[in-house]
């Protein structure tokens, strides 16, 4: 199976372990992620104002060249699903017409058909199938006990997203389940972590983030894992700067954690990237 | 800005996409507000201020440039009511006087290095000219 | 050929206003058919009508055409006027030449026009009209009320003691509904069940009163004053001839599952009785989750029973039952807390619905009466109250408002306050709506005795090692709230009894867009619906408190007796009939009829027409194939004929 893949701007540069483990494990799992051809940038956050058509204009580049080369278009950063399903819904509602026209005046690209933007975590469930995946594990997690961390991005605003159960998604869960884990249950699923105020107001992000990992641990979550660089980054940042270590969890991009139960060799898995070495904590719980 | 209260409060609601006057005030949106009490006024108070033409108390307030745009407020709200759009409108308004809130010339230190770019791209959308 | 007497009203200006009457009146003389033609400022007025008997006599008219406003306000009365003055009233027909003319256009000559055109047809119409007498239906003097909570009970009792005979029938295997689940009422405080059983004991033993418990109304046929109702009796399982109800097999039955009568916070035996006080006060064996009835083996209640009263091969009844009016009180449920995501979904077991918290109030409920909370049965020290949950809510619940629960927020409060001297009660509310008698009262008492407001919806509520986290905010001061509660009570949404709600939709009774029945006029006909013969009381037509469904109730049950007070019902004669020459049987009729007033004979071959159920909606008629079928007063041979004159 090949599939049309969006990486973004940041698994390109500070992100680079979720977007390596995203493809390598896609391999394993008989999907090729073919890179769009000379993608741009989505533009990390989806502008709401009206007349806001430039800030349209980023996403619906990126929709019309993935349209003119399959319907199918897989991310892996929420940042990037989110805006660009966003985006995709606001050109397409009935009001908006004129914009529309605008907007694809204004491109060059043309939008050859509709293209849907999907998650790798969906493309995970419903394309390979948790089966397929179980069937696959080298390095079960041995039950370890794991939070999956969905973000806002993920499920918000609802019937645009129409992502899973935007008030308690499972289907990370379900992946943790596959690969021998234990899926906690915490409160905290979809609750914001700061996101881009760690730029200018970062204790306010701080705070937000540390609320979250709190309650993950509060469940008796050993682990986090996340599927947003913004999530990881601030989840991670947050207990380095303010907790002792003894208290610390570990957070992981869900792809590491997928690579790392697939049997990828740990030199792809990144974790010389995380800002929380997780090295340490995996070979206590004997899966490196 | 020399226009009146009302021409604001309605150039807010034309960019927002939302009626002022469709909130009933039952506070849901602060209840539920990560931002917490770091944001002031909270979401249901700004919109009072709006629905009461205080619309210059507004946009000198701090709490809209703290709106991480998570939109749980908008999912809960009873009435439909999406504040994320109201306060980036309010933003807009300030923005659009070529006032940046967040200077990209100013914000690099040297902790914020590793911070997805995704992160500044966000920052600087919302929150820069 | 008919003489045929027009009469012009000016509605004031509506009319005169716009069609030139003078004129219409000259041009109408010349209708053939006409020989008198009269107008007046207001026909409906007592002078107006006095003028139409008048001129009946006067010109020994044989027919009368009121050109005037929609036959729906005033025909009835024109009609009157005729009759009283001797004339058939079905010899009386409306123009309207207000809504469909004068009220449909400024311009004068092409409204005088129309009406002319109108007014001809209408005045062919009665020339072809045959004088008709009104349909006597008789009458089954038996009341049905469907539910037996509150509102079933008082309508039945009320329609018993004008003595006449009601079936009540209840799905429950106990009469009482909610109520009996309520621990005090507002604003009074009495308890509950002190007040409702005298009077289930009453309709229990009302010799007028049949009682079917454990029964649901499968099917109703038939029309106002001549229903046909199927009711499927569940088998109990148990002789209630010779059960005492002396409670030994309650003991030893070795199953247990969740009591639904307790908000699934105890276990009941799969034997029980619904509570303490049921009426009838015998018990009930649980088919699916009996052992012996599932074929394992068991039969310990059988082999204890003193009164030899188990019957495991009990089966099923269907009783038929002849009844002229029927009562719905199907009542309410509260709204699925696993709709309710961001409060728990249901899954929290310290976040609980208003009924819950009666069943811990009560006596008779988990805790004997002493406020405990069910996960690990300490006493809570904070209780958080969260108002609108669910209601006032189009995005994730229902738009309208429950009514009730600002009231019973501030009882349980007030209640909590009373048992757990050094407890917090706090309520996070939107409004609070005090509407009734002494209700502002009792809420002031609930804050003067300690209970505190909080004004902010609640947005999240999840739990947090043994306490429940509620994330509030104060509106009044402007700031966000987190509250760590040790139990939190949810104020949920009335929603309408899905069995009442299938119940409507299979008899067609209207049902509006949220699933309560629909009263014919919100205003002024509060217990009747647009289907004859169907009356409505408590919780299924709408969110009520008790004095107003006892109220309502009593409302229909005096509907009923003025149905029942009369000796025959009356039906418009303006309904279909069969040329039975011409019939051969073929029933498209029959599949036509939306009333299913006409069906095929299948001994004789020919359709046969049920006047009392047909609405004269001429469907029918179209639909015959041979044009067997036509309807009084409007054949097919009068329409040709009032095609032909309109001018």
């Amino acid at each position: 199976m090949r599939l049309l893949y969006y990486p973004g701007c940041t698994l390109y540069s500070k992100a680079q372990n979720l977007d390596r483990c995203g493809r390598k494990t896609a391999e394993r799992l008989g999907v090729t992620l073919d890179e769009l051809p000379s993608w741009n940038c989505c533009g990390a956050i989806f502008n709401t104002g009206s007349d806001d058509l430039a800030g349209q204009v980023g996403p619906v580049r990126v929709l019309a060249k993935a349209s003119q080369l399959g319907d199918k278009l897989v991310t892996l950063c929420a940042a990037c699903y989110n805006v660009l399903k966003r985006a995709r819904a606001r050109l397409d509602a009935p009001g908006n017409k004129l914009e529309r026209q605008r907007i694809v005046e204004f491109l060059d690209e043309k939008m050859e058909r509709d293209v849907k933007v999907v998650h790798y975590l969906e493309v995970l469930k419903q394309d390979i199938g948790w089966e397929a995946i179980r069937s696959r594990v080298v390095m079960p997690l041995h039950n370890l006990k794991v939070a999956s961390y969905y973000g806002c991005l993920m499920v918000r605003p609802r019937e645009v997203l129409d992502f899973d159960d935007p008030d308690n998604p499972m289907v990370m869960d379900e992946l943790v389940a596959t690969l021998g884990g234990e899926p906690v249950r915490f409160e905290f699923k979809t609750e914001c972590c700061g996101g881009y105020l760690v730029v200018n107001r970062r204790e306010v992000a701080e705070g937000c983030s540390m609320r979250v990992v709190d309650n993950a641990r509060n469940w008796g979550a050993e682990l986090i894992v996340t599927t947003c660089p913004l999530c990881q980054y601030n989840l991670e940042i947050a207990q380095k700067r303010g907790r002792a270590e003894a208290q610390i969890v570990p957070v992981l991009y869900f792809t590491q954690l997928l690579g790392l139960a697939l049997g990828l060799p740990q030199k792809d898995l990144g974790f010389e990237d995380n800002k929380l070495d997780p090295v340490g904590f995996l070979k206590e719980k004997g899966l490196l | 800005m020399n226009r009146t209260p009302e021409e604001m409060v309605r150039e807010i609601e034309i960019l927002s996409g939302q009626r002022i006057a469709d909130c009933y005030q039952c506070g849901c949106c602060s209840a539920g507000c990560p931002i917490g009490t770091a944001m002031e006024p909270p979401p249901s108070k700004a919109i009072r201020l709006l629905q009461l033409g205080r619309v210059e108390e507004l946009l000198e307030s701090e709490g809209i440039w703290l709106c991480a745009s998570c939109l749980v407020c908008g999912t809960r709200c009873p009435r439909g009511v999406d504040y994320a759009r109201i306060a980036e409108a309010c933003r807009l308004l300030v923005l659009r006087t070529k006032r940046s809130v967040v200077d990209p010339d100013v914000v690099v230190p040297a902790d914020l290095e590793d911070v997805p770019q995704q992160a500044f791209i966000a920052s600087f959308r919302k929150f820069s000219v | 050929m008919k003489r045929v007497g027009v009469f012009i009203c000016h509605c004031g200006i509506n009319i005169a206003g716009v069609v030139k009457v003078p004129e219409l009146k000259e041009r109408v003389k010349n209708i053939d058919g006409v020989v008198s033609c009269v107008d007046y400022v207001y026909c409906c007025s007592d002078p107006g009508q006095k003028l139409i008997r008048d001129t009946i006599k006067a010109e020994k008219l044989e027919g009368v055409v009121v050109a005037c406003c929609s036959p729906s306000l005033h025909e009835a009365t024109f009609r009157k006027a005729c009759e009283e003055a001797g004339l058939n009233r079905y010899l009386c027909e409306i123009a309207n030449i207000r809504e469909q003319c004068s009220w449909v256009t400024a311009d004068r000559d092409a409204a005088t026009s129309k009406a002319e055109g109108i007014i001809a047809t209408i005045v062919e119409k009665v020339r072809h009209n045959q004088p008709l007498e009104r349909v006597r239906v008789p009458m089954v003097k038996r009341c049905l009320v469907v539910g037996a909570g509150i509102a079933g009970i008082q309508a039945a009792l009320d329609v018993a003691n004008a003595g006449y005979e009601v079936v009540l029938v209840e799905k429950e295997p106990s009469i009482g509904g909610h109520m009996a689940q309520l621990s005090e009422t507002f604003p009074t405080l009495d308890c509950s069940q002190c007040i409702l059983t005298p009077r289930t004991v009453e309709a229990g033993r009302h010799p007028k009163i049949k009682l079917l418990t454990y029964s649901e109304v499968v099917d109703i046929s038939g029309f106002v004053g001549n229903f046909r109702v199927k009711i499927r009796q569940k088998p109990r399982y148990v002789d209630i001839e010779k059960c005492t109800g002396c409670g030994i097999c309650l003991e030893k039955c070795p199953v247990r599952v969740d009591a639904v009568f307790d908000r699934n916070l105890t276990r009941r035996r799969a034997i029980y009785r619904l509570f303490p006080q049921a009426v009838p006060n015998k018990v009930v064996i649980d088919a699916d989750s009996c052992r012996q009835l599932q074929g394992k083996k068991c039969g310990v209640c059988a082999k204890v029973c003193p009164a030899d009263a188990i019957r495991y091969d009990d089966q099923e009844r269907f009783i038929d039952e002849e009844v002229g009016a029927i009562v719905l009180a199907t009542g309410y449920e509260l709204f699925d807390l696993s709709r309710l995501g961001y409060y728990g979904g249901g899954a929290v077991p310290d976040v609980i619905d208003g009924l819950a918290f009666e069943r811990i109030l009560s006596a008779s409920g988990p805790f004997g009466g002493e406020v405990r909370r069910p996960s690990d049965g300490k006493v809570p020290k904070r209780v958080v109250f969260v108002q609108c949950a669910g209601s006032r809510d189009s995005t994730q619940g229902v738009p309208y408002c429950s009514k009730i629960c600002c009231m019973y927020t501030a009882k349980h409060a007030l209640l909590y306050k009373h048992r757990v001297h050094d407890g917090e009660a706090i309520v996070c509310y939107i409004d609070v709506r005090t509407p009734g008698k002494g209700f502002e009262e009792f809420y002031r008492r609930a804050t003067d005795e300690g209970v505190k407001y909080l004004r902010g919806k609640v947005s999240k509520i999840f739990r947090q090692g043994d306490k429940v986290i509620v994330w509030a905010a104060d509106t009044l001061a402007g700031k966000k709230i987190e509250i760590e509660a040790d139990l939190v009570v949810l104020a949920t949404a009335v929603v309408p009894n899905p069995a009442g709600v299938a119940l409507a939709r299979k008899l067609k009774v209207a049902l509006d867009s949220n699933g309560f029945q629909t009263e014919a006029h919100p205003k002024l006909k509060p217990v009747e619906t647009l289907t004859a013969g169907f009356f409505l009381a408590g919780c299924g037509q709408g969110p009520k408190d008790i004095p107003e469904t006892v109220a309502q109730a009593s409302a229909a049950a005096a509907k009923v007796l003025s149905m029942f007070g009369t000796t025959e019902l009356f039906h418009e004669p303006v309904v279909a009939e069969v040329d039975e020459e011409v019939c051969v049987g073929c029933g498209n009729c029959q599949r036509t009829c939306a009333y299913e007033a006409v069906k095929v004979d299948p001994q004789r071959g020919k359709a046969v027409v049920q006047t009392a159920m047909c609405e004269g909606c001429g469907a029918c008629a179209v639909s015959c194939p041979s044009g067997a079928i036509n309807l009084k007063n409007w054949t097919k041979e009068a329409l040709g004929r009032m095609v032909d004159v309109w001018r």
